[in-house]
């Protein structure tokens, strides 16, 4: 279903009629995006500057991942530690400029007193209006600082929905003690176009990431369900774009278009109803004696109703579908200790399941009951070094959504900061990253792709 | 002392090098390179009945007989010389060099001719593929009227069916090369007054040079169509940095790589004759130096295109077990100033060493003393498969004159790749591995 204001936003002389005409329309921006796979340097011939106040800690982690990312550097505060890696990848390190910027980073991993947080206001205000369209900003802060990482979620909060109009996002990432290193993985990822419509989000790492690569998944195993259309497609195909063997399973009665997809990717399919008492034994002999490294739980079905009028029939359906075959196939992957130590398991949760959904009781409690199993999986799994994290999409453009009566639609697209629905491929590269090395240091945690809906953000 | 067998340089011959279109038009791939190896014959006075083997390097390969080696072989009736061609773009016949060094240290052969040459005039106009398609149904079996009819229909909309002017543009990216240089310039931080300088120092060297005779010693005349030819076409030992300062920037408005201060279209041709250790000595030839490490690299070239030797060099070094700073010359490459000294600047930088290399300290800085004693391309030109036998030679004949003991040798590449080789004085480094044994 085409976005009619998103379109118009497209053509430029339409725009300008309009606004010759004197009708005002709240016009989304049509948002950067990347195709393809990840790239070696997703940053190439970006500019952007970073803030690091007296006292930031992570100017040696972010002087090797930017310029290795390709971004060329405005340092704003001590520029010395930033030169020789830039100067070790052909990168400039200016102190000042007055052109565009595609990012800004403050490094706020100093800051800790509420006095100190005036820093946010001298890096950021300057800087905003040279950011560029679909510009990105990120935040770092430290965990172990609690005042200040508040401060900056509320900051990066409020600023994207400052940046939302030209397409802008802002998201913070809270670095625990020693996972320097690891910051880099999500700092590419929010700077690059691969997160085009994540914004207002929050990630916690932890030591153990690595920076970005391409084909960091070769010779890797996923397994996605609900393949054969829309964020399960996308999703396959992202992961397959990285090199991973992927096994799409889709309902039996999606059988061809699920074997259109795989055959395409050079992966496999299987017919599976994932609610099916013996869905794990049929897992296991599609899967031969592999072991998988990405699990992607995607298979999900509504069935809305106000729960006064719901038949416990579509009750359980919803449920079971999202949340009770997410358990069992983790639990039964666990169990035969098939899951590659290092792994990932990805479930699909929903801004439902955070926020609640009128006509959703069934859909957001299977939605919420995914997050609290993502949680306490990760407690459990963290010595594998396999990490759970639940992706909460929102507005995003599929047959599903399609089919949503128009007022409800519309409601659903406007509602957020850059104020247009997703694409499948903007969740798809999400949960591509949680799938990548440079997740690693991710676990336990839930990453919206949502625009930053205002729906219980 | 080792066992293994080793390549050493005998000796090298090459045609003067001149601009494309000028005095070498005329002539082709084949018959530059038949002139270098003709000239190489007889000022080593080596037996055509010794030589088993020519490899050849070159970029620009006719497509009617791509293995120019073999047809270089033929025309100088050296009917049973095997022969293959190799291409490594502008790395080619340092490729062919050490392509056969290796088939003399694994004791396949012990006489070989290797080098490489080049005619940017004789560059083969292209048709587009999409005429090329078209037309092949006329150009193959008896084609009726409707066939000329359907032909046309396939050409239409006539959009792209021009012949395409030949370029150097990279294939993945279709940046041109002049344009990756510039980029490097900015992102380096090379100045035009950099740039310049280095192009003057290239052209006095090459002069001075020519001056001494020592070009004289590599460069065979040539009897070109139009007369004679004795040296090299492009040497400019009056310009200065005032002058070259004047050029316009010939890739980017504002930018800062000139006609001066790159290596221009050539045509030439160079070649060398290798021998086993062994071989030389038995067929009474005092060798001018060893072939004693080579190695290849290749990064991004949507990145730094031509930044490959800062990879390349300290890998030849290392296998060489030497030091940027041991080695007694070093010989680059220059394609591009810009590109020298950026390459120049990686391999003195401590980060670049440990970001890029995972190596614990710069690579070396380059003394300017030793560096590119008698120019390189910029004032030479650069026939782009002859340059690496170019340099080869000019260091294999100066080590042997001044008998200093080692010489890096570096040379970028298109498709982001890089080459690198160490030449050393044979006695000097037989007594080395003595003395290390010894030590042993």
């Amino acid at each position: 279903m085409s976005d009619l204001l998103l379109d118009l936003s497209r053509s430029r002389g339409l725009k300008k009629a309009l606004g010759a005409a004197g009708v005002s329309l709240p016009l989304p921006e049509p948002l950067r995006r990347q195709p393809g796979p990840i790239s070696s340097r997703p940053l190439e011939g970006r500019v952007v500057a970073v803030g690091v106040p007296g006292g930031a800690r992570l100017s040696a982690a972010l002087a090797e991942a930017l310029p290795a990312l390709g971004a060329s550097i405005e340092v704003d505060g001590d520029a010395a530690p930033f030169r020789g890696p830039a100067e070790a990848f052909g990168r400039g390190v200016s102190t000042s400029g007055a052109g565009p910027l595609d990012g800004l980073v403050l490094d706020a991993t100093g800051l800790a007193a509420p006095d100190e947080l005036l820093a946010l206001h001298t890096f950021f205000q300057p800087r905003l209006g040279r950011l560029s369209r679909s510009g990105k900003v990120v935040i770092i802060a430290r965990r172990s600082a609690p005042i200040a990482a508040r401060a900056v979620v509320g900051l990066a909060k409020s600023l994207g929905k400052e940046l939302g109009k030209s397409g802008g996002t802002a998201n913070v990432i809270l670095a625990e003690d020693g996972a320097d290193v690891s910051v880099a993985g999500p700092l590419g990822f929010f700077l690059s176009s691969k997160s085009a419509f994540v914004s207002g989000q929050v990630v916690t790492v932890r030591p153990g990431g690595a920076p970005s690569r391409p084909r960091s998944l070769d010779g890797k195993v996923a397994v996605v369900t609900g393949a054969a259309r829309g964020i399960g497609r996308d999703t396959v195909r992202a992961l397959a774009a990285e090199g991973a063997w992927v096994l799409c399973v889709d309902r039996p009665d999606d059988d061809a278009e699920t074997s259109r997809v795989a055959r395409a990717l050079g992966g496999a399919a299987l017919g599976l109803d994932v609610t099916d008492p013996a869905a794990g034994d049929k897992l296991r002999a599609a899967l031969g004696d592999r072991s998988i490294d990405v699990l992607v739980h995607n298979a999900g079905v509504t069935r809305d109703k106000t729960l006064a009028r719901m038949k416990p029939a579509d009750f359980s359906l919803a449920v079971d579908v999202s949340l009770g075959a997410v358990v069992r196939i983790t639990e039964r992957v666990l169990a035969e200790g098939r899951l590659s130590k290092g792994g990932r398991v990805i479930a699909l949760s929903s801004i439902a399941g955070l926020a609640g959904n009128l006509g959703q009781t069934n859909y957001a409690a299977a939605k919420a009951g995914v997050i609290g199993y993502v949680e306490s999986l990760a407690a459990r799994l963290a010595e594998q070094e396999i990490t759970v994290n639940a992706i909460a999409p929102g507005f995003i453009e599929t047959r599903m959504t399609a089919a949503v009566p128009l007022f409800i639609r519309e409601a659903g697209r406007r509602l957020s900061s850059l104020g247009q629905g997703g694409q499948p491929s903007d969740v798809a590269d999400a949960i591509t990253f949680l799938a990548t090395p440079a997740a690693a240091g991710i676990t336990g945690q839930v990453l919206r792709v949502c625009g930053q809906s205002f729906l219980g953000a | 002392m080792s066992n293994r067998r080793r390549c050493v340089v005998v000796g090298g011959a090459r045609t003067p090098f001149v601009k494309a279109f000028t005095s070498f038009t005329e002539l082709d791939s084949v018959a530059l390179g038949r002139l270098a190896v003709a000239g190489l014959l007889a000022r080593t006075g080596v037996a055509r009945g010794d030589i088993q083997s020519i490899v050849w390097g070159g970029v620009i390969l006719p497509s009617a007989s791509p293995n120019v080696g073999r047809e270089i072989a033929l025309d100088l009736s050296l009917i049973d010389v095997e022969a293959q061609t190799v291409t490594r773009a502008c790395a080619s016949s340092l490729s062919a060099i050490t392509t056969a060094a290796s088939a003399i240290e694994r004791g396949d052969c012990d006489v070989a001719i290797a080098g490489g040459s080049d005619s940017t005039s004789n560059a083969e106009i292209k048709l587009p593929q999409k005429v090329v398609h078209a037309m092949a149904p006329l150009a193959l079996g008896k084609p009726k009227p409707a066939d000329y009819l359907t032909a046309v229909g396939k050409l239409a909309p006539f959009s792209d069916v021009l012949p395409t002017r030949p370029r150097i543009a990279e294939r993945t990216t279709g940046e041109v090369m002049g344009e990756a240089a510039e980029r490097m310039a900015t992102r380096n931080e090379i100045t035009r007054e950099a740039q310049d300088a280095f192009a003057a120092r290239s052209h006095h060297r090459a002069a001075a040079a020519a001056e001494a005779g020592l070009l004289a010693d590599e460069i065979v005349p040539v009897e070109a169509p139009g007369g004679w030819v004795h040296q090299d076409g492009m040497i400019r030992g009056d310009t200065t940095v005032d002058k070259l300062a004047k050029l316009r920037p010939a890739f980017a408005k504002g930018g800062t790589i000139t006609a001066g201060n790159a290596s221009a279209l050539t045509d030439g041709a160079a070649a060398v004759l290798l021998m086993s250790e062994e071989r030389a000595k038995a067929l009474g030839f005092t060798p001018k130096a060893v072939v004693s490490s080579w190695a290849y690299a290749a990064v991004d070239p949507a990145d730094q295109l031509l930044i490959g030797p800062a990879m390349a060099v300290p890998r030849a070094l290392d296998r060489a077990g030497l030091s940027l700073e041991d080695a007694d010359l070093v010989d680059f490459h220059e394609a591009f100033a810009a590109q020298v000294l950026s390459v120049e600047k990686a391999l003195a930088s401590d980060a670049f060493a440990k970001l890029r290399l995972g190596r614990e300290r710069a690579v070396g800085r380059i003394d300017p003393a030793r560096f590119n004693v008698h120019g390189g391309s910029l004032a030479l030109g650069h026939p782009f498969g002859a340059t690496g036998a170019r340099l080869v030679t000019t260091m294999a004949n100066e080590l042997a004159r001044t008998g200093k003991r080692s010489a890096v040798l570096g040379i970028c590449a298109a498709g982001g790749l890089g080459a690198a080789a160490v030449l050393t004085r044979p006695l000097e480094i037989l007594d080395n591995l003595g003395a290390r044994q010894l030590a042993a």
